[in-house]
């Protein structure tokens, strides 16, 4: 584009036509760092820019590793995380159909397995490398498993609510979070001591199937295993195996 | 000093994966050679405060892993690549190097910068964006070699790094190497021999737990001269020398459950 | 691959046709900028450059003048910089100048400088009409339109006074070195 009234001229024009394309090699010049230039440019270009979630975390947990981690929990992805939520509408749904309270029943399993999901050797393939990191993989486990126990609990008191249980069946429609609470335990410890996911939902799973059944069984109903009088025992099974997570957690172990 | 070992010992149960090996290491590139069962990959593993030592004094950059704080503070400073490093699928490689340079504590705003001159300086440039199930074996070991240097560490720790490299990776990854040991600590356990002799400034040599060698890859070229080792080439020969002598002396401390055998590296 | 394909694929998201493109385009690029920019300036406004490249790629209408637009833009981003810094009127000149003769010369890219410095003054006092039109047009780079609003005149009155301020500056630049970018 030349200016016009111009001979040709283009001294002053803004897209220069007058420009030549050199041929053959153009050496840049020695003092220009071609290479940083490119860094600068990649940097921009590969940037990912973390979404309102990840920076929220990161400011909470004042650390945005941490915050990362989190959000990659592999049980906080989106396919889990609608996988629960169907699970717990349909237990809502059936517990509407039946009366039986299949919330309460299902949340504890659910959450259970989504906390052995949460982090480990089983489910981490980068596992050895994480536990040489900054960001200490118990601090990773201890966050990722509170948030998918949070947002279990979560899902679950909405589910239950959404079951229409009267009041008088409050405890029941609210007092699994503790038998949740043990069971989420009891997966967490199996899998950081077999270092294995698939190990911790079958711990958890099956215990919780069994005490149902046993509460079945020696009482003749189903929510015996939400009785008042376990609150305390399901409590010190937890902290049992919370301790028994912590210690996994604490020793690498492992050949030579 | 970034590494001071003292009389380090490692045990799972009644072996002795490492049995008493003491080094001081400086800047600069240092080969750990050995074969199978060495005990390469625990002294490694210890150096990268993932395994504690079972006793013996441990001492990196300058402070005790033991401590949390410390721990913390080395962790930042540190490069790890073990020997066999998972991947997550769907992560892109930029994504991939940028997760553990987060997870080492990096201020975020230096970040993109430090994950675009590592992806580049190992040569993964055109592959930034792409997932890591779609590369291949060597590519994703050079991710790996990414993740462990975009910190900038000061001690780098890295465990058959050129593992499904072809010759050309090899030569441009030894060019990484001397570049970081110029202020750094390297130390590449392998058990390519050549890979050793071309980067490194000083060599230890382990069997059954022990240093059996160290010392410079000529000194080692020098002890398999003459001998009638077995070995294509000279630092292999050293090598088998230096393993052959080990081997004929009786075992003086206890390193229960490892009896001398034949020579088994692949 | 060609170009015009490389632009495009960059419109379309490709980081590694940016590049290619980069590898082929930023040596004569930082050699045009450095007869002009001393080089940390120059790596910042190659940065910039392409980073506008990336973010602008969609714009490029396929002529097989790839390189007349990088140039271009390599050229806007010299004087967003140069603005940023604080006054530019003494340097960008003599980018402008790199356009016609690849001056690596740093003693000659200085006489041009100079020498259009000198020449500036003959379209009036800072401020007067003819001056701003130079300073907003060539010295910041601004497109017709936008030059109109901000002096608050029909776009005809910007372009007629551009003309004007070419003419006299040509006049004046008449016996010194730079003339001979009048054919």
């Amino acid at each position: 584009m030349t200016d016009e009234g111009v001979n040709g001229e283009a001294i002053f024009s803004r897209n220069s036509a007058n420009w030549t394309e050199p041929d053959g090699l153009v050496l840049s010049p020695p003092d220009v760092d071609l290479s940083r230039v490119w860094t600068g440019v990649a940097a921009e270009v590969w940037r990912r820019r973390p979404g309102p979630a990840e920076w929220l975390a990161a400011r909470l947990l004042r650390s945005p590793g941490l915050a990362r981690a989190l959000v990659t929990t592999p049980s906080l992805l989106l396919g889990w995380l609608i996988a629960t939520l169907i699970v717990l509408a349909a237990g809502a749904a059936a517990t509407l159909g039946t009366g039986t309270p299949y919330v309460a029943l299902f949340a504890p399993a659910v959450a259970g397995a989504g906390i052995a999901y949460a982090y480990g050797p089983g489910i981490d393939p980068a596992w050895e490398l994480s536990q040489s990191t900054a960001v200490s993989d118990r601090m990773v486990l201890l966050v990722r498993a509170l948030a998918v126990f949070g947002l279990n609990a979560a899902a679950g008191l909405a589910a239950a609510a959404a079951s229409g249980v009267s009041g008088s069946a409050a405890a029941v429609t609210f007092g699994w979070l503790v038998p949740m609470t043990a069971v989420c335990a009891l997966a967490l410890a199996a899998a950081t001591v077999s270092r294995s996911a698939n190990v911790g939902v079958a711990a958890g799973m099956s215990g919780w199937a069994i005490t149902v059944l046993a509460g079945q069984v020696s009482a003749g109903r189903l929510t015996a295993a939400f009785a008042n009088s376990l609150l305390l025992p399901y409590l010190a099974f937890a902290a049992c195996c919370g301790a028994v997570a912590w210690y996994a957690t604490r020793i690498p172990r492992g050949a030579s | 000093m970034n590494i001071e070992l003292t009389d380090l010992t490692r045990r799972f149960g009644r072996t002795y994966a490492v049995a008493g090996v003491s080094m001081e290491a400086g800047p600069g590139v240092f080969g750990l050679l050995g074969p199978n069962g060495a005990g390469k990959t625990s002294l490694l593993r210890m150096m990268a405060t993932v395994l504690p030592p079972t006793s013996g004094r441990l001492r990196l950059l300058g402070r005790d892993p033991g401590s949390p704080g410390p721990r913390r503070e080395i962790r930042r400073r540190l490069g790890y690549l073990p020997q066999s490093l998972g991947y997550y699928p769907g992560f892109t490689v930029a994504e991939f190097v940028e997760y553990f340079a987060l997870l080492k504590d990096m201020p975020p705003g230096r970040v993109p910068r430090a994950v675009a001159a590592a992806v580049e300086q190992v040569g993964l440039g055109d592959k930034a964006k792409a997932k890591l199930r779609t590369l291949s074996g060597g590519m994703l070991r050079r991710a790996g070699i990414a993740q462990a240097i975009v910190n900038d560490p000061d001690l780098l720790l890295l465990d058959e790094p050129t593992a499904g490299l072809d010759p050309e990776q090899r030569v441009a990854f030894r060019a990484i190497l001397r570049g970081l040991g110029e202020r750094a600590t390297v130390v590449v356990s392998t058990h390519l021999v050549e890979d050793v002799g071309a980067a490194c400034s000083q060599v230890a040599l382990m069997d059954a737990g022990k240093v059996v060698f160290d010392g410079t890859p000529g000194e080692l070229i020098a002890r398999g001269e003459g001998s009638g080792a077995a070995g294509d080439a000279p630092l292999e020969r050293g090598y088998s020398a230096v393993l052959a002598a080990a081997r004929s002396v009786p075992a003086t401390r206890s390193a229960a459950g490892t009896p001398p055998g034949p020579e088994t590296w692949a | 691959m060609d170009d015009d394909l490389l632009i495009a694929a960059i419109a379309a998201g490709d980081d590694t046709a940016l590049r290619a493109l980069f590898a082929r385009h930023a040596p004569w690029l930082a050699a045009r900028l450095r007869s002009a920019l001393p080089a940390p300036d120059v790596e910042d406004v190659l940065q910039e450059t392409f980073l506008a490249v990336w973010r602008g790629a969609g714009g490029y209408r396929p002529q097989g003048a790839a390189g007349g637009w990088l140039w271009g833009v390599a050229r806007r981003q010299a004087a967003l910089f140069l603005r940023r810094r604080g006054p530019a009127e003494l340097v960008l000149p003599a980018v402008i100048a790199a356009d016609r003769r690849h001056t690596a010369d740093p003693a000659e890219a200085a006489l041009s400088r100079a020498a259009i410095d000198d020449a500036v003054g003959v379209l009036g006092p800072e401020g007067s009409p003819d001056r701003e039109v130079w300073r907003l047009m060539y010295v910041e780079d601004r497109p017709v339109a936008e030059v109109a609003e901000l002096m608050g005149v029909p776009e005809g009155t910007v372009k007629s006074r551009a003309h004007r301020a070419r003419r006299l500056l040509r006049a004046a630049l008449g016996g010194g070195p730079v003339a001979g970018g009048t054919r």
